[in-house]
């Protein structure tokens, strides 16, 4: 072999090596996109609709992806069985609870598998296990709802359009609040009024305003108030007495309450003569033999006049009263 | 004199002339198949000729090299700024190292590296063989005992089979280069992220799809120009007829081979 041949022959081999080369990393490159070198675990999740989920679409966990689609089957009665390769370093961070559902890659992108929620206090999800589904909110469901907004929307401005044709006809309130001049005159005024209270109002807080400062002045009496020790003493001094004064009132209310508890009872002569009928009724009756009793002694004082033993004696206190009469006339 | 009728006697009718035709395809599919089994007959029998097939493989990878990179790396470039306004108009620039991958991985990788490939190197072993054949050189080594068919067709066939899959990895590879130059200056997307983006939506089966069809296509350019060239004839008019037709049917072979591999490639994903 000589060296020209040499050389060609080392050239070829250069060239297959680096295409080879180039290869290789191709396949790795593209195994470490669809993680087919990674250690993984087996998940499933079942399914009433993919909506075209493929074999081969991203499972994302947290926005991040996690592993592929390995096969999509039916089963049961036309549901949809997919399993899901995952990577086994992120096997850590989900749980049996977490549900799936079927995303998009974008607004127009492949569909994904997404996984989320799922709680810490849930076991760590293992391979074979089963994730609990979520329903889709496929494209119809979306333009369902966006047909009811339609629906309002067109009822919002037929409402809209009754509205302003009857401002315009000048009926309601704020039509003839429009179309009426005298309201607007009225409307006018009241805004003038308005104006007036405000600026009163504006004034009144200027005075008051005012007022807070003279009474932040010092000198005033405000400021005695607070800064006078004098003062604030015989206040003290003031209001101890009173608070005296107070408790005197209390005790001589709490006296009076006492002895109008005692009036109640029938324990004391007072309480007898105020509750007691029977204790009344004796009364009446001592009252009524005082009455004969006195009846009876003016009789015999009457008699005892007349006695002769004692006639002498009121003559002549008669005869000195007459004399004191005629003297002072 | 010899009338209309006595001349028109002797012609041979259009059925006639149909049915020469139609026996003559099948007489070609027949070689062409015998052609093929006596390749894959002769190639696992000794002699092996190793020298043979390096000095081949450097003649059709080597050579092809620069012209096939240089074509790959133009597509690469051209598909990126022809796709961008679409994808522009959707908001969606960041989806072009994904698409610019799909169609280089699956489709203009191994179809371009065929395409350029049966020009140079198809129409090249066309003319070869068949300047050989005209000169009687193959008649002279199956005379010296030295076996032509081995020596000058299984070599070239081996050759473009291996070559032209690399060929296709490597233009794949400026290709993808080419259109992240592009998408770089206008995007300013990073070469990790391109990369990330452009594997992102490839699957080992478009991997293995586009292997096969390399290895289909640099096979079937390989048998193609030996074919056309082993069986000229007509002397030099033969030659430029055997280069043409080289090319000719290996390309449209190579559309057609295209279309079966994409659509069984479609069954596995």
């Amino acid at each position: 072999m000589d060296a020209s041949e040499n050389r060609r022959a080392i050239t070829v081999g250069i060239f297959v090596l680096l295409g080879v080369v180039v290869f290789v990393i191709g396949i790795l490159t593209l195994g470490g996109q669809n993680k087919s070198f990674v250690k993984s675990i087996h998940i499933s999740s079942i399914f009433s609709d993919v909506s075209g989920l493929k074999k081969g679409n991203n499972v994302w966990f947290s926005g991040v992806k996690v592993g592929v689609i390995k096969s999509i089957r039916f089963t049961g009665n036309s549901q949809v069985d997919v399993d899901m390769s995952i990577e086994a370093s992120s096997q850590q961070y989900i749980h049996r609870n977490a549900g799936v559902r079927i995303s998009s890659d974008g607004l127009i992108g492949n569909k994904i598998i997404v996984i989320d929620g799922g709680s810490p206090q849930a076991p760590i999800v293992q391979d074979g296990d089963v994730l609990q589904s979520e329903k889709l909110l496929s494209t119809d469901d979306i333009m369902k709802t966006l047909q009811q907004n339609n629906q309002n929307l067109l009822a919002i401005t037929t409402d809209f359009k009754t509205l302003g044709h009857q401002i315009l006809a000048g009926k309601g309130t704020v039509g003839a609040l429009l179309a009426d001049s005298t309201m607007a005159v009225q409307l006018r005024a009241a805004m003038r009024n308005l104006q007036m209270a405000t600026q009163s109002a504006s004034l009144m807080a200027v005075q008051l305003n005012r007022f807070s400062n003279r009474m932040n002045t010092k000198g005033g009496l405000a400021d005695k108030l607070l800064t006078d020790t004098v003062a604030f003493n015989r206040i003290q001094e003031s209001v101890a007495k009173l608070k005296e004064a107070a408790n005197n009132a209390t005790i001589l209310t709490n006296n009076l309450n006492k002895a109008s508890n005692k009036l109640n009872s029938t324990d004391n002569i007072m309480g007898v003569l105020l509750n007691d009928p029977t204790g009344a009724a004796k009364v009446q009756s001592t009252l009524n033999n005082l009455q004969q009793s006195s009846v009876k002694l003016n009789d015999d004082l009457e008699a005892v006049q007349h006695n002769f033993l004692l006639k002498g004696f009121f003559k002549k206190r008669e005869k000195a009263k007459q004399d004191s009469l005629k003297a002072k006339m | 004199m010899a009338t209309i009728k006595s001349i028109t006697k002797f012609a041979p009718s259009r059925f006639a002339r149909l049915k020469d035709r139609v026996a003559a395809f099948f007489l070609m599919l027949y070689r062409v198949y015998a052609f093929i089994l006596r390749f894959f007959k002769e190639v696992f029998l000794p002699p092996y000729e190793f020298k043979e097939v390096v000095r081949q493989c450097y003649e059709v990878g080597v050579r092809s090299f620069t012209l096939i990179s240089l074509t790959g790396f133009i597509v690469g470039v051209i598909f990126t700024k022809q796709s961008r306004p679409s994808l522009t108009d959707f908001g969606a620039t960041s989806w072009l190292p994904s698409l610019v991958s799909i169609a280089i991985m699956k489709a203009l990788a191994p179809l371009v590296t065929a395409l350029i490939a049966a020009g140079k190197v198809g129409s090249s072993i066309g003319a070869e063989l068949g300047s050989m054949r005209v000169t009687e050189q193959i008649d002279a080594m199956e005379v010296s005992g030295t076996k032509p068919f081995k020596f000058l067709v299984c070599t070239r066939v081996i050759a473009t089979t291996i070559t032209i899959p690399l060929l296709a990895t490597y233009t794949a590879f400026i290709a993808l280069l080419g259109g992240y130059l592009n998408v770089s200056q206008n995007e300013g997307t990073s070469y990790s992220t391109f990369m990330e983006q452009a594997f992102e939506p490839l699957t080992f089966v478009d991997f293995w799809a586009s292997l096969s069809k390399a290895i289909v296509f640099g096979f079937t350019i390989g048998i193609v120009g030996c074919y056309q060239g082993y069986n000229s004839t007509k002397g030099t008019e033969g030659v430029g007829k055997a280069a043409n037709g080289a090319v000719v049917t290996a390309m449209f072979l190579v559309f057609i081979e295209e279309v079966l591999i994409v659509q069984i490639a479609g069954w596995f994903r």
